[in-house]
């Protein structure tokens, strides 16, 4: 719970993303400062997860400014590729690398990317096995995992590169309902320990614990960003209003 | 076996040797520019993805008969290049082979789901990396049964460079009929030696299918 000013590590500025004539994201501005948890909330296509994908620079945009760590983000660049090094990526439906053992998925980048020796890496990766609590699945193959611990070996990846920011693209919404609350345990743990967080999800609840902020986006623009009681509590837009109580009441 | 014809066990190995290691060779080149040509068809230059398509096209197209006559009589009417049966079967089984290995390199690449390229770009990987770690481990597991499938192809192919001299299986067997006079038998050999030779690059393909599963 940052209140203090602090220098953003993330920055958005009238940023525009269009496919074609279909604008996706409509001028949306946004800071966020180490630390905070800030939790995106809104209906089905209106530009959640592209947002986060023109953060680490995997689509270009039409308009507006990215700035991660005082350095634009310039999707087809040279320098993305050390930016993406320093966010973390997490991804609905996983994404793990079926080739690989679990461990090996966690290994990969550290060690190929970053150049690291497999031996402390390893050494880190068995840590964050256990951090995840699946030290016992660490040799098992995605195909052999169930989905909730395919997304916290996905969260283990994530980390093993020791990222400035850690983003998730609708983390439970592939899941059995009955391994969500795992995944979430570890990110409420990992908000805890003052990870700096961007998270697309429906869990209002999650949002109203472990967020810091809540925006709700819609029709690819911020129409309210608010701390996440006060959202829940007393949402000011008539649009606001209608999607919380639709996801509320079910 | 008559015993004129089993005479010639010799001549029917040598045979059978020189069309493996032929249609190997060609399975090996066109596996090097099936790879190129169907790395091109992904490229982000519309230039080389148009080269690409029209080199598989043309290839795929043209009957492996035109072809060897094309590359042992075609090339030396029309730019004076005389080549050898055996360099002419080579590059006609090779252009064969390599426009039905650059559709199944291509089939490859693209099975790998765009999540996983999503995945491995999050991590900071350049693209060199991506395809090295991440892409190509997976398109080569579904690349595997249709090269089998390829190199069984070209290996059957491969009886055609009998038609412009090149001594290999199908040559042999032709040659033992014109001096002994016996037809049937020579060629019912020939026919069970390509079952043989085909049906274990089958088993030996299948064994790899298996070796290859994520999950052993």
């Amino acid at each position: 719970m940052s209140t203090e000013p602090a220098s953003p590590v993330l920055r958005i500025e009238g940023l525009v993303k269009r496919y074609g004539a279909h604008v996706v994201i409509d001028g949306v501005d946004l800071d966020v400062v180490p630390g905070q948890v800030v939790v995106i909330v809104g209906p089905s296509g209106t530009g959640k997860s592209t947002l986060l994908r023109c953060v680490n620079g995997l689509e270009d945009i039409q308009g507006g400014r990215i700035t991660f760590e005082d350095q634009p983000v310039l999707a087809r660049s040279r320098t993305v590729h050390a930016i993406r090094r320093r966010i973390g990526m997490i991804f609905q439906s996983f994404n793990l690398y079926p080739h690989l053992t679990a461990l090996e998925n966690v290994m990969l980048a550290p060690v190929k990317v970053l150049g690291e020796s497999a031996k402390e890496v390893e050494e880190r990766a068995r840590g964050l096995f256990r951090k995840v609590r699946l030290e016992h699945r660490a040799h098992a193959f995605p195909s052999q995992l169930s989905g909730g611990e395919q997304q916290r070996v996905a969260i283990a990846r994530a980390l093993a590169m020791n990222p400035h920011l850690l983003m998730f693209d609708e983390p439970t919404s592939a899941l059995d309902p009955e391994t969500v609350g795992d995944v979430l345990t570890v990110m409420e743990e990992l908000a805890l320990e003052g990870r700096t967080m961007l998270v697309v999800t429906h869990e209002i609840g999650f949002a109203r614990h472990v967020g810091d902020r809540m925006i709700f986006m819609d029709g690819g623009k911020i129409v309210e960003d608010s701390p996440p009681e006060e959202m829940i509590a007393n949402p000011r837009n008539l649009r606001t209003q209608q999607f919380l109580g639709s996801i509320l009441h079910h | 076996m008559s015993p004129t014809v089993g005479a010639f066990w010799y001549v029917f190995l040598t045979g059978a040797a020189v069309t493996l290691w032929i249609s190997w060779l060609a399975l090996l080149l066109g596996g090097l520019v099936g790879v190129i040509v169907g790395m091109m068809r992904i490229s982000k230059w519309v230039a080389l993805r148009w080269l690409a398509v029209a080199y598989t096209e043309v290839f795929r197209s043209i009957p492996p008969l035109v072809l060897f006559f094309g590359c042992f009589y075609g090339l030396s009417y029309a730019l004076q290049l005389d080549l050898s049966p055996f360099a002419a079967a080579t590059v006609a089984l090779t252009a064969t082979a390599s426009a039905l290995m650059s559709e199944v390199v291509r089939a490859g690449i693209e099975s790998v789901t765009h999540g996983q390229w999503q995945a491995a770009y999050s991590s900071g990987m350049r693209y060199d990396q991506v395809f090295r770690y991440v892409v190509w481990p997976q398109a080569i597991r579904v690349m595997l049964p249709p090269s089998i499938g390829v190199y069984i192809s070209t290996l059957k192919d491969s009886s055609l460079a009998s038609i412009i001299g090149y001594v290999e299986l199908t040559k042999s067997g032709l040659l033992i009929r014109e001096t002994t006079g016996i037809s049937f038998e020579v060629l019912l050999i020939i026919a069970v030696m390509y079952f043989v030779i085909n049906y274990s690059i089958s088993l030996v393909g299948a064994s790899l299918e298996r070796k290859f599963k994520y999950v052993h």
